[in-house]
């Protein structure tokens, strides 16, 4: 195992840890959940759609993640998944909406907002990270392969 | 091996950290006081803790004593607005 595919690996264990857990806890705690999201500043007609939603797509991610062959697919998701999350953080410390709710999601629910906002960008940075390396690493195996035929 | 830890690890803190196992002060009655300790409701439809504040905004019985859990300001709904006002689901 080179160097790189450690760091990957350990990028994808952090997201995976971070998906799968607020995910799991999540569905625990369902009758909460539903609770928070209606405390959202947003519809809650919007409710049934997304506590079914988002953690099935976390749930999705981790899966993705866990398997080399999605594993890019994975990263892309997981950018995508968390710049929606820090954009949404962003607009709540800017008041953009008319109140501030709580921040939700198992001890994740214990962060203050600035403090989500970080946290956010922590995994954000790391899955851009994750993307690079992958690419990297998937265009050094082409090129072995190719090398290989010759 | 990473793998299999990362797993284990998220599962099992979701389980952990589940109110219902570790009887998390959210999973109790939430009170909320205004001279006297009322029944809060349920949070996100009855009532939000509106953040950043140092005030408490819910409490849970512990026995006989009830002991802050959330923080914030209590609100029922327009919550930046001078007198709140409830924020109610949509039925």
């Amino acid at each position: 195992m080179t160097k790189r595919q450690v760091v990957l690996e350990s990028i994808s264990a952090l997201l995976i840890m971070l998906f799968l857990y607020a995910s799991v806890s999540k569905y625990l705690d369902f009758d909460r959940f539903i609770g928070e999201m209606n405390n959202q500043p947003f519809p809650n007609s919007w409710t049934p759609f997304l506590v079914w939603t988002v953690p099935s797509l976390e749930i999705a991610i981790s899966l993705a993640l866990i398997f080399e062959r999605t594993r890019m697919v994975g990263f892309i998701a997981s950018l995508v998944l968390m710049s929606l999350f820090t954009i949404y953080a962003v607009t709540i410390l800017l008041h953009f909406f008319a109140y501030v709710p709580c921040s939700c999601g198992g001890v994740i629910r214990k962060l203050s907002w600035p403090q989500h906002l970080v946290f956010n960008l922590f995994f954000v940075v790391l899955s851009v990270l994750g993307i690079i390396l992958q690419r990297r690493s998937s265009f050094k195996s082409i090129f072995i392969t190719k090398n290989s035929f010759v | 091996m990473i793998m299999t830890l990362a797993i284990a690890l998220s599962i099992g803190g979701a389980f952990a950290t589940s109110p219902r196992q570790s009887q998390d002060c959210q999973g109790a009655t939430q009170y909320y006081f205004n001279g006297n300790y009322v029944l809060a409701g349920r949070i996100g439809i009855d009532y939000i803790c509106v953040t950043p504040s140092s005030s408490v905004c819910t409490y849970y019985k512990v026995g006989t004593t009830y002991t802050p859990c959330m923080w914030g300001t209590y609100c029922t709904a327009n919550c930046r607005a001078s007198n709140p006002t409830p924020k109610k689901a949509k039925k």
